[in-house]
């Protein structure tokens, strides 16, 4: 099995207005695989269809080499899912929640749990509906990983948490993934804890997917240039050019994608000069894939 | 040692990684031997993904740093008399690459720069 997630061609409509149109993604074994998107662009639609909780109009969804929403019940039982808004029930205390989580797996470990209960410094003893959103937030992850899934679904797991909490999470997630070997599918618009820790990026805006690339080529090819001397109308490009703006009199900028250093050689051939090279970081390279997306539809649709 | 590691520069993190080993050993602030975290316990406080400080491991091995012993841990090595100078040399040629490339790119002229790095030196020694 080469992809742990593999979604071909999915339509879902539930109502007038939203929809998730033509997905196609594929997450690989052992990723760590960064959803982003603004809100309301189908992060969540698309991991409750991953789950089986939603059926698709049309389309095929294969999780851990099984069909959903099809093999729901055997899925579920690999895969640990911490959804964005706590679900469990307030009146149990933790411990009673550990004991009720843990009779569904087989796999449950219980070693592990306790280990984790002491290391995010939780008290077993309180009740769930009293503790701290961060605290609700670390038994979340707690069951998730205690549950020993080969597969984390995680909705923005460390969304409007202090940044310390964020840490112990994050911490424990990825101790966990280099002991099993675990795949990580996690939605996010926190681009910075993306960055650091995901190898694999997918962008969605409005139901749609922009783009699935590995972090290192989107980051090594989307850069901002300095251009002088370019004509007003160019012929087809080697590299993605997502927008182009004056700079100074004499100078544009141009935002591209797909970038090469050996591309350099395409300018003299417009009579124009490249001047500078800048690199961007994930979030100015989302922002810009996002915007170039947005201008292509609507240029399509005009 | 880490402080520096930045997410948001287009260097690769393995390879800043990497690169806070080899200035650590051509230090010798890591001496030979010296047992380097496991990919484990430095992913979990990097907070960064566990592959990442595996790649970075991998290029100091191919590079000779260090040696990766299965199941036991990932070791420094005994360098070659004159690896560390040499290493040494390697990093400070390009820090001042970096250096003058910033100069450029702000038009500081490399005068403007001898001035201003003895300026510092004086103030420092002063």
């Amino acid at each position: 099995m080469t992809n742990v997630i593999e979604i071909d061609s999915l339509h879902y409509r539930p109502g007038k207005g939203f929809a998730l149109r033509d997905l196609s993604i594929h997450v690989p074994a052992g990723a760590i695989y960064g959803f982003l998107g603004p809100n309301g662009s189908g992060k969540t639609t698309t991991i409750r269809l991953v789950l089986g909780l939603l059926r698709p109009q049309s389309g095929r969804i294969t999780v851990l080499g099984d069909r959903m929403p099809d093999d729901a019940p055997k899925i579920l039982a690999r895969v640990g899912y911490v959804p964005e808004q706590p679900h469990l029930d307030p009146t149990l205390t933790v411990d009673e929640l550990l004991r009720f989580q843990a009779a569904f797996y087989p796999t449950w470990d219980g070693a592990r749990a306790t280990q984790l209960l002491r290391q995010f410094d939780l008290d077993g003893e309180r009740l769930f509906g009293r503790l701290s959103k961060g605290q609700k937030a670390k038994v979340m992850i707690l069951l998730a990983l205690a549950q020993q899934g080969e597969l984390l679904v995680l909705d923005e797991p460390t969304d409007g948490l202090d940044p310390v909490v964020r840490r112990d999470i994050l911490a424990a997630l990825l101790e966990y993934v280099s002991q099993r070997g675990a795949a990580v599918f996690i939605s996010s618009h926190l681009v910075h804890e993306i960055e650091r820790i995901c190898d694999w990026i997918a962008v969605m805006d409005d139901g749609r997917l922009v783009t699935e690339v590995p972090m290192e080529q989107l980051k090594n090819g989307t850069k901002r240039l300095r251009v002088a001397g370019a004509p007003a109308t160019l012929g087809p490009t080697p590299f993605a050019l997502f927008a182009r703006e004056p700079a100074t009199a004499a100078a544009e900028t141009w935002v591209v994608g797909e970038w090469k250093p050996e591309m350099a050689g395409y300018f003299p051939g417009i009579g124009a000069s490249l001047q500078d090279v800048i690199d961007l970081d994930l979030e100015d390279g989302f922002v810009e894939l996002l915007r170039s997306f947005r201008g292509g539809r609507s240029e399509g649709s005009a | 040692m880490f402080e520096h590691i930045d997410p948001r520069s287009s260097t690769p993190l393995y390879a800043q990684i990497a690169a806070r080993f080899r200035v650590a050993i051509a230090a010798g602030e890591l001496r030979t031997a010296a047992l380097l975290p496991s990919v484990r316990e430095l992913a979990a406080r990097l907070r960064v993904n566990p592959a990442t400080i595996a790649q970075a491991y991998r290029e100091l091995e191919a590079e000779g740093f260090v040696e990766i012993r299965h199941g036991a841990g990932t070791y420094v090595r005994e360098l070659a008399p004159g690896r560390r100078t040499r290493e040494r040399a390697r990093q400070a040629k390009a820090l001042a690459e970096r250096v003058l490339a910033d100069a450029r790119r702000t038009g500081v002229t490399l005068e403007e720069l001898r001035e201003a790095i003895d300026g510092v030196l004086g103030a420092k020694t002063t």
